[in-house]
């Protein structure tokens, strides 16, 4: 009886369980890349003894004990008791907790869109001038980023209500460097050269991508990563954000074309690992692994600056897998587009807590301190880009610089229910053999709905 | 009856219990398979030895200089599997049989050993060249394993996760089981105004669907901690609301017991003076108490199972989060890793499974209960 | 003053936990999304309009028309069947044993069964697997619109057959054997048995069954949440409401209305039941 046994297994580990007793994984003042005069100064104007503070975020699985390694410093230099949190349907969690008034201190989410719905019901607290000035003056392209995080409210007053922490890059591909040097591939400097490249792997047997669409109730999103990253290289950056205010309709031929982009890649059945079937129905955060099998299942994996989260334990960046960025067409003028997203901190209860967790997102050290774990890049100046884990992170930092265009991720613009609903909804038909202008029309009849 | 016609009937009977077992049984055997393998073949060949294939890399190493060349050696990992073919390239991960030599075009050799030993020998210190990688691939015989079950209790917060199940668990059972006892007492064998009514209306509530009164009771819940000033998610909060969720399916499955114990005893005992305190701890409750273990079985694998409840009520927190919210959440993070997710389920029914097989009986006659009454 | 004693904590649960949310459902219903102003009735007037709505009424309908009567048809033909042998009792306890299961639990063991990978890699998946073996193309089963929500459908058929056969073997047993006996000395074969004198016997167990699993599959959503979560058109009603209510910033007011809608629809039911237990008066 194995299930006896596992049970009886269970039943030895109740008592052993640890609790939240979160060791600092550098010790302070030791390493110089650390700005630790900021880790000292901020503990010592922020008291906040045995004070409760929840957080409620997306991390999971390892991004959580990395989230949770540096919460571990913001604990220790106040004496507040920080608690972390996440759910696998995060987005849904959050708005119950909120419309039935028992938010967490803080809540963590990666849609603007999801927190400027919140703030026009009035579940966010505003995060002041103070703090938007801050923000402006010392994030790179700091403007653009306290737009990301200015809502109205219920009255349309706008106001910053989120504090981006955490960016993410988002035009990359990745691939095993070893792989193409046994094939004989390049890696290519523009759009032509990628779409010829696939076709050269196929032509070679093999296959060229591998792209993976399923995340539990977010399944879709990662599509409208390609589509939002192809818009940007075949319009100028006005037609990108006149889309995302539906200024142009969702079904405008600009989008279509780029979801019919897209489907060049995903709906060929020879360019996919699995077949277009598979796209829809493999999990994301399994959809890299081909990359990396004996022989490769697949050259290619588009996908945020995350990624390597997932990727095999004891993967070495830059020597086991590495990144390219997502190239733009030689020819369209529209030079280097970089498509990216954050993370947005905001305040669901109001309190002492809470705002020295913002304050605390002022100092370098509480960005450093992720730099230095792994896959986080932040736009914030005064943080030590020594700090950076790797070079593979400042290498993300490079091409972040050296964009012609910045745009944060379309569908996490969009109000809640089309950025995340009808967007995801509306790549999953078009994967599954829609056609890219009826699944197009379908969201824009969903954004007229929203009333 | 006839031989075939019994024939007819057993195998029927056949195709439907195996019909019903076999996907759990697919979870169970997979729970219990090497993790690589898992993702290679599919449960049913779990028995029969398989073969997969593996990269390599050669560990940072300059190479020890003997006799003018550098030599590097070591072992590929493996638990005694047995390598069959190997290779340098991507492209032909199979190129090379065991005890064969490759020519690399860095410069140097390699050599590789059916026993997983390899050999590499270059006229130049490996110092500068990149890390060689070694394709191979194995033959594996089947091997069944604890350590799904290890790593999901140890590592995964399943076993915090599965000590909130029974925190919650049980006193959701008891509390709604007793405050039942009470008002299907009241309903039974009580007289007062709007009795059937009432009992009409609980029959009424058996059908409202779950998920309508999250917010308005989240909301409530929010407001009266407010003004009492307590935590409005705790584990009180939690057994009470699956105390007020199992309440009309008690109420309604007790009361016709209840009802159903003789009227003369009950009347008889009036005659004597008993009290109705009296009557219903010493008489009734005693003739129904399976009514009461029955639907108590039912209200524990009822909460256990829960999902939705706990994550409203008690919240998805780490400390807090049950084992249900913990399955859901690994099938997540860890998509389609499915050694992991098979043992989790398992550890997740484990408990009620074993219910059920202890209490069959129980079960069996509480079904009766809710259906036929 | 004594019933009050007795019923009183019972009847407060009752109220705060059943009855409020009811009228909390209905208050929502005709407001706004986040429960502030009155809209009257837009929220209605948008489900009447509105696509996503029509696809959900319909898959719930055909779950209606598919799950419970699938799952009484094999409970009882497994309630027959076990009947009959020896071995009865351990088939029937097997069948049974999907119940003790979470959604949760079931879906992942379905999900397992319904695994897929591309053509061409080894399938770890039975049901592709099987595919394969007699020669066809995998598929991503729950990406295929329409058939999606029959393989869901089986899910429940799973779990909730054991109850259907419990409870029919039940009143299979309650038959007189003399009047079994009877029919056979007057020729009945086997089939004219099962049709004529078992079943009609039994009406009144089937009735129960078949309703208990029709108002289960109406508030089943945990299923379709852990296995498409409504993709691919496998939306029911019960995951709309939460998806509307939850997703997105959330809409109470069109969640609500959809809540009503399920109501609306176990109302029929709640009135048989109602009038049984009037009937059941003096029982």
């Amino acid at each position: 009886m194995k299930t006896l046994f596992a049970c009886a297994i269970a039943a030895g580990t109740l008592l052993v369980s640890p609790a939240w007793a979160q060791e600092l994984i550098f010790a302070p003042g030791v390493d110089g890349r650390f700005s630790w005069e900021s880790y000292e100064s901020f503990g010592a104007s922020h008291r906040l003894e045995n004070q409760a503070l929840t957080i409620f975020g997306p991390w999971r699985g390892q991004d959580q004990t990395l989230a949770e390694n540096v919460f571990a410093y913001f604990a220790a230099a106040t004496g507040a008791k920080v608690s972390y949190a996440s759910s696998e349907n995060y987005e849904q969690q959050i708005v119950i907790d909120t419309h039935a008034g028992s938010p967490p201190d803080i809540a963590i989410l990666p849609q603007p869109g999801l927190l400027s719905d919140l703030a026009l019901k009035g579940f966010l607290t505003p995060l002041g001038t103070e703090t938007e000035t801050w923000l402006r003056e010392n994030y790179a392209a700091g403007d653009s980023w306290a737009q990301l995080g200015t809502y109205a409210n219920a009255d349309g007053e706008r106001a910053l209500y989120a504090f981006p922490y955490k960016a993410e890059l988002k035009s990359l591909i990745w691939y095993v460097p070893e792989n193409f040097e046994d094939a004989g591939y390049e890696v290519p400097e523009s759009m032509e050269e990628l779409k010829a490249l696939s076709q050269r792997i196929v032509a070679d047997g093999a296959t060229p991508w591998c792209i993976g669409l399923g995340s539990g109730g977010a399944t879709g999103w990662p599509a409208t990563d390609w589509v939002e990253d192809i818009l940007l290289r075949t319009q100028p950056p006005e037609v990108y954000d006149q889309w995302i205010s539906n200024a142009i309709p969702f079904d405008d031929p600009a989008v279509v074309q780029a979801i019919e982009e897209f489907g060049w890649f995903a709906l060929n059945k020879d360019f996919v690992l699995g077949g277009s079937a598979a796209v829809a129905a493999s999990d994301f955060r399994d959809s890299p692994a081909g990359l990396f099998t004996s022989p490769p299942q697949c050259y290619m994996h588009r996908q945020a600056s995350f990624i390597p989260s997932f990727f095999p334990k004891n993967t070495r960046l830059g020597l086991d897998a590495d990144f390219f960025y997502f190239p733009a067409y030689a020819d369209s003028g529209l030079g280097t587009p970089v498509l990216g997203s954050g993370t947005l901190v905001s305040i669901t209860r109001d309190g002492m807590a809470a705002r020295a967790f913002i304050d605390w997102l002022k100092t370098p050290i509480a960005h450093e301190l992720w730099m230095a774990q792994a896959g986080f890049l932040t736009p914030y100046k005064a943080a030590n880009t020594d700090a950076y884990a790797n070079g593979e992170l400042k290498k993300q930092a490079d091409i972040l610089m050296n964009a012609t265009t910045f745009r944060f991720d379309a569908s996490d613009l969009m109000p809640g229910r089309i950025g995340a609903g009808a967007f995801w909804g509306a790549m999953i038909d078009f994967v599954g053999g829609k056609p890219a202008a009826e699944v197009a029309r379908a969201v824009q009849s969903a954004w007229n709905e929203l009333g | 009856m006839k031989p075939l016609r019994r024939f007819a009937v057993h195998l029927s009977a056949l195709v439907f219990v195996v019909a019903w077992t076999l996907p759990s049984l697919g979870v169970l055997v997979t729970s219990l398979r090497d993790r690589d393998q898992v993702a290679v073949s599919g449960w049913w060949t779990a028995l029969s030895s398989s073969s997969r294939m593996q990269v390599y890399r050669v560990p940072e190493d300059k190479g020890e200089p003997v006799d003018g060349r550098y030599i590097v050696t070591g072992s590929l990992p493996g638990n005694g599997e047995v390598l069959i073919a190997w290779g340098v390239s991507s492209l032909q991960p199979t190129y090379f049989a065991a005890g064969e030599t490759a020519n690399l075009t860095g410069g140097g050799t390699l050599r590789v050993e059916a026993d997983g030993s390899f050999f590499l020998s270059g006229t130049e210190s490996f110092a500068r060249t990149h890390r060689q990688r070694i394709f191979y691939s194995v033959t594996a015989g089947p091997r069944l394993t604890m350590e799904n079950y290890a790593n999901v209790l140890f590592a995964a917060g399943v076993g915090r996760s599965f000590l909130n199940s029974a925190i919650v668990a049980v006193p959701a059972t008891v509390i709604p089981a007793l405050i039942a006892a009470f008002a299907a007492y009241a309903l039974a064998w009580m007289r007062f105004p709007g009795r059937w009514l009432l009992r009409l209306i609980v029959v009424g509530l058996l059908v409202v669907p779950l998920q309508m009164s999250l917010i308005p009771l989240l909301a409530f819940y929010n407001s009266a901690g407010h003004a009492m000033g307590f935590d409005p998610k705790s584990y009180i909060g939690v057994w009470a609301a699956h105390t007020g969720f199992g309440m009309p399916l008690a109420i309604h499955l007790l009361q016709n017991r209840m009802a159903g114990v003789p009227r003369e005893i009950v009347e008889s005992a009036r005659m004597d003076g008993a009290g109705d305190f009296h009557i219903f701890t010493r008489i009734v409750l005693p003739l129904t108490f399976p009514a009461l273990v029955s639907f108590g079985i039912f209200q524990f694998m009822w909460v256990w199972n829960d999902l939705l409840v706990a994550l409203v009520f008690l919240g998805p927190q780490d400390d807090t989060l049950v084992l249900t919210g913990r399955l859901i959440n690994l099938m997540g993070t860890n998509g389609g890793d499915w050694a992991m997710l098979s043992a989790s389920a398992c550890v997740a029914s484990a408990v009620p499974i074993l219910v059920f097989l202890a209490l069959q009986k129980r079960v069996e006659s509480g079904l009766l209960g809710i259906a036929l009454k | 003053m004594r019933p009050l004693l007795f019923l009183g904590p019972a009847l407060m649960f009752l109220g705060i936990y059943q009855i409020y949310p009811v009228f909390a459902s209905i208050w929502f219903a005709f407001h706004d999304q986040s429960g502030r102003s009155y809209v009257g009735g837009t929220n209605f007037q948008w489900l009447v309009l509105s696509a996503e709505f029509r696809a959900a009424l319909v898959n719930t309908v055909l779950w209606l028309a598919v799950v419970p009567a699938a799952s009484t048809v094999l409970g009882l033909l497994s309630a027959s069947l076990t009947s009959q042998i020896g071995w009865g009792r351990i088939a029937k306890m097997l069948m049974v044993l999907p119940m003790a299961l979470s959604s949760v639990g079931a879906a992942s063991i379905w999900k397992f069964v319904y695994d897929f990978r591309g053509a061409g890699l080894e399938q770890i998946g039975l049901l592709n697997a099987i595919v394969v073996g007699l020669g066809g193309e995998p598929q991503a089963w729950m990406a295929l619109p329409f058939w999606n929500s029959f393989l869901l459908m089986v899910i429940v058929i799973w779990m909730q057959t054991g109850f259907a056969m419990i409870v029919l073997s039940a009143a299979l047993h309650a038959i007189p054997a003399a009047m079994i006996e009877a029919a056979r000395i007057d020729g009945a074969n086997g089939f004219q048995l099962f049709f004529w004198i078992i079943v009609p016997q039994m009406r009144g167990a089937i009735a129960v069954v078949f309703l208990a699993i029709f108002v289960i599959t109406l508030k089943v959503f945990d299923v379709v949440l852990a296995m498409t979560n409504g993709q691919w058109n496998s939306k029911v009603l019960a995951h709309l409401m939460f998806d509307l209510m939850f997703r997105g910033g959330g809409d109470l007011g069109r969640g609500a209305a959809v809540a009503l809608v399920i109501l609306i629809l176990v109302a029929p039911i709640l009135t048989w039941k109602v009038a049984n237990a009037r009937a059941g008066k003096d029982g």
